[in-house]
């Protein structure tokens, strides 16, 4: 009879503490390194042993992912608590409400502490009409990559202007007289990569898209964008005929294969030319700053990837304490470390062990410190698709720059109102 | 144990003719309810809202704004017109190819697999996968149609980002893949024409082409109005193989309706308007399979 009664106070216990135990599931794309988060998940498990974090994983890029993500919030369906949402989306999460805001749990002034940790673009892009709508996990931003056994050959140093970058390819695809190479790559297909090829000439020439939810873009400005990316191919004959197919993947791998001097294309693409197998670049390949006009600055696309509440989760509460854990100092580093994921805090730049497994780090801040945001509205996605389908048409040549820049100027207007 | 067999076969037995039928009936109508029915009258239902998550998730009703906006939409209108197009084209020419891939299918061959093979393989594959491996055919700088131009001594074509070219080699890839469906249907058409036709033609020395357009076609008509509506209803759909080859580019200049109510509705959240313009391609599909139906009774009677 004793041991009937202990066997049912340890059945008790036991299903008391499943009963407390926390279910989460936790969202991210398949190029995101989900091996490396399962890890972060576990370190946190072990640290709360009544909380249980699933990994759900997604397309490889944001529009596959946030295909299938839209099917289920507009579903309303509460079975992923935290997603992973590119940096372009807050604004999007926001006005469809599905995002929990995370003010909720934040006091102002804690908030305030805490947004200042990170570095200004993310904290900008993280709030949207004053709420907290997510918290940075990795930077990520677009970089001038250059073959530093090419340049040095004819004595240039890396471009600060492209000017000099038109002229140093010019000179480097005179000299070498290889079919195979080619001068600047840039994305020009349809893809969110050309979005930031229509934006990285305004920026470099001091402009923007909107400010202050008024869109500032000018006719002039859009056309002399346009005008610029054509007249790489078809007047400094920097870039092949074709980049109206260009993908930003399609650079890498060319690139990859020795066949660019120059590539526009954003942090991933560095451990790919050193530690690919197949990589023909290895130790030749040098990072800088995207080039200015003269008189302009630097500018680059700010990327990255933000960590948010789903809206119809059940375990709110539960969920808002793991994307904190998520968005700290020491999975940033752990995600510098093992993923090369560029951190979200600025002293990680210094950080001796990061800088021991990405030396290059130490050039990325300034870049990432510097990079431009992309326009921050909730209809983004057709803001985005007239920019990329302007430029794309135009390097295509269906369109002149003038037409194309007039689309872009009437679209915008019709979406900004 | 007992089986209590007895009950059930007694109120099986009572019911009437109608209620079984009524009751064997209904998984099926379920079925097709919650699948087929369900989807299409909310689709109808939300197209007359304005419904878009980018503004707040709350709906408006507004009666038949959204259609009154597509009716004025220029990009509607663009890619209705390539939609039109491409089913003026790729159905003919795939029947046209079809029917010769059918022929040369009923020929008594002795080994009669690569025919067959030839026919099942293009309707096989995916489409995605087609639209895939065309993308790469095309692709200017490493596919093998430019790499054959230049061999002959041609130039090399901007195939994907030039209209007119991207159009037709959407088309092309697009009769490639279809015409073998076509060819299945007509091959079964074929085969059931009566061999004595033949050889009493053969006796009143009719020759092949009198033979193929009085006894053939006339008799394939059936087969041939068949394969026309599913082949005319799925190119209104056209969707994956532009989507893979060009994503509807360069600019929009190759964008199909399907795609047109992908990006408005799963991309831009807009679900009001996107299930207006999808409505709009149900009633041309409805509008053509009655046209093509009133056509079959018309040559039945």
């Amino acid at each position: 009879m004793k041991k009937f009664f202990w066997l049912l106070v340890a059945i008790l216990v036991m299903s008391g503490a499943l009963a407390q135990q926390a279910r989460l599931r936790v969202f991210v794309g398949g190029q995101q390194r989900p091996d490396v988060l399962r890890k972060i998940l576990d370190t946190y498990q072990q640290r709360n042993p009544g909380v249980r974090v699933e990994i759900e994983v997604g397309g490889a890029t944001s529009d596959q992912q946030q295909q299938y993500l839209t099917t289920v919030l507009a579903s309303r369906d509460p079975s992923i608590d935290a997603i992973l949402i590119d940096v372009v989306r807050p604004a999007q999460y926001a006005a469809a409400k599905w995002a929990d805001t995370l003010d909720k749990y934040l006091p102002a002034a804690t908030r305030q502490a805490l947004l200042k940790q990170y570095l200004p673009a993310y904290a900008k892009a993280n709030v949207i009409n004053g709420q907290l709508v997510a918290l940075p996990s990795f930077a990520d931003a677009q970089f001038l990559y250059y073959r530093k056994d090419l340049l040095e050959k004819y004595g240039f140093k890396p471009p600060v202007t492209w000017d000099e970058a038109i002229k140093q390819a010019q000179t480097i695809l005179a000299g070498e007289r290889n079919a195979n190479l080619n001068g600047i790559g840039f994305m020009g297909n349809i893809s969110e990569g050309t979005v930031c090829s229509f934006l990285l000439p305004i920026w470099a020439a001091g402009g923007d898209v909107d400010e202050g939810g008024k869109l500032i873009l000018t006719e002039a400005q859009a056309r002399a964008s346009l005008q610029f990316w054509l007249d790489l191919m078809d007047k400094h004959k920097v870039s092949p005929p074709n980049m109206a197919e260009k993908a930003q993947d399609t650079i890498r791998q060319e690139m990859q294969a020795g066949r660019w001097i120059f590539g526009t294309l954003f942090a991933y693409a560095w451990n790919r030319f050193q530690n690919d197998a197949d990589s023909q670049v290895k130790g030749k390949i040098g990072v800088v700053p995207l080039p200015k006009f003269e008189g302009g600055r630097s500018a680059s696309c700010l990327g990255g990837w933000q960590w948010t509440i789903s809206d119809f989760s059940k375990n709110k509460a539960q969920a808002y304490k793991l994307v904190r854990y998520l968005s700290s100092p020491e999975v940033s580093k752990i995600l510098a470390i093992e993923a090369s994921n560029l951190p979200v805090f600025p002293s990680l730049y210094r950080d001796p062990d990061v800088l021991k497994a990405n030396p290059w780090f130490a050039d990325a801040l300034p870049v990432v410190q510097s990079a431009r945001a992309r326009p921050v509205h909730p209809r983004y996605p057709e803001v985005a698709d007239v920019m990329r389908k302007a430029l794309n048409a135009v390097l295509a040549r269906t369109k002149t720059p003038e037409v194309a820049a007039k689309e872009v100027i009437e679209g915008l207007r019709a979406i900004y109102r | 144990m007992s089986v209590p067999t007895q009950p059930y076969r007694r109120s099986f037995g009572d019911m009437s003719e109608r209620a079984l039928a009524v009751w064997l009936l209904l998984p099926a109508g379920l079925l097709l309810g919650f699948v087929a029915l369900y989807p299409v009258v909310r689709l109808i239902y939300t197209s007359f809202f304005q419904y878009q998550l980018t503004q707040g998730p709350e709906a408006s009703f507004i009666g038949l704004a959204n259609y009154a906006a597509a009716l004025e939409d220029a990009r509607f209108w663009n890619a209705f017109r390539n939609t039109a197009l491409i089913v003026l084209v790729t159905v003919p020419g795939a029947l046209v190819v079809g029917l010769g891939l059918a022929l040369l299918a009923n020929l008594p061959f002795r080994v009669k697999w690569p025919v067959r093979l030839g026919l099942l393989l293009p309707w096989a594959l995916p489409l995605v996968f087609v639209g895939l491996i065309f993308q790469w055919f095309f692709d200017s700088q490493y596919g093998v149609v430019n790499d054959w131009i230049v061999r002959l001594g041609g130039e090399r074509q901007f195939w994907l980002f030039r209209p007119d070219l991207a159009f037709w080699a959407i088309c092309f890839t697009i009769i490639w893949k279809t015409s073998s469906f076509v060819a299945l249907i007509l091959l079964a058409g074929l085969q059931t024409i009566p061999k004595e036709l033949y050889e009493a033609a053969e006796v009143d020395g009719a020759s092949r082409w009198q033979v193929f357009w009085r006894i053939t076609l006339p008799l394939l008509t059936p087969a041939i109005l068949v394969a026309m509506i599913f082949r005319t209803i799925t190119a209104f759909q056209t969707f994956d193989i532009p989507y893979a080859m060009t994503k509807g580019g360069p600019g929009n200049a190759t964008e199909t309706l399907a795609m047109y109510v992908r990006v408005t509705s799963i991309e831009n959240l807009n679900f009001g308007y996107g299930s207006a313009l999808a409505v709009l391609l149900f009633l041309v599909s409805m509008a053509i399979t009655v046209i093509y139906l009133r056509y079959i009774r018309g040559a039945d009677d």
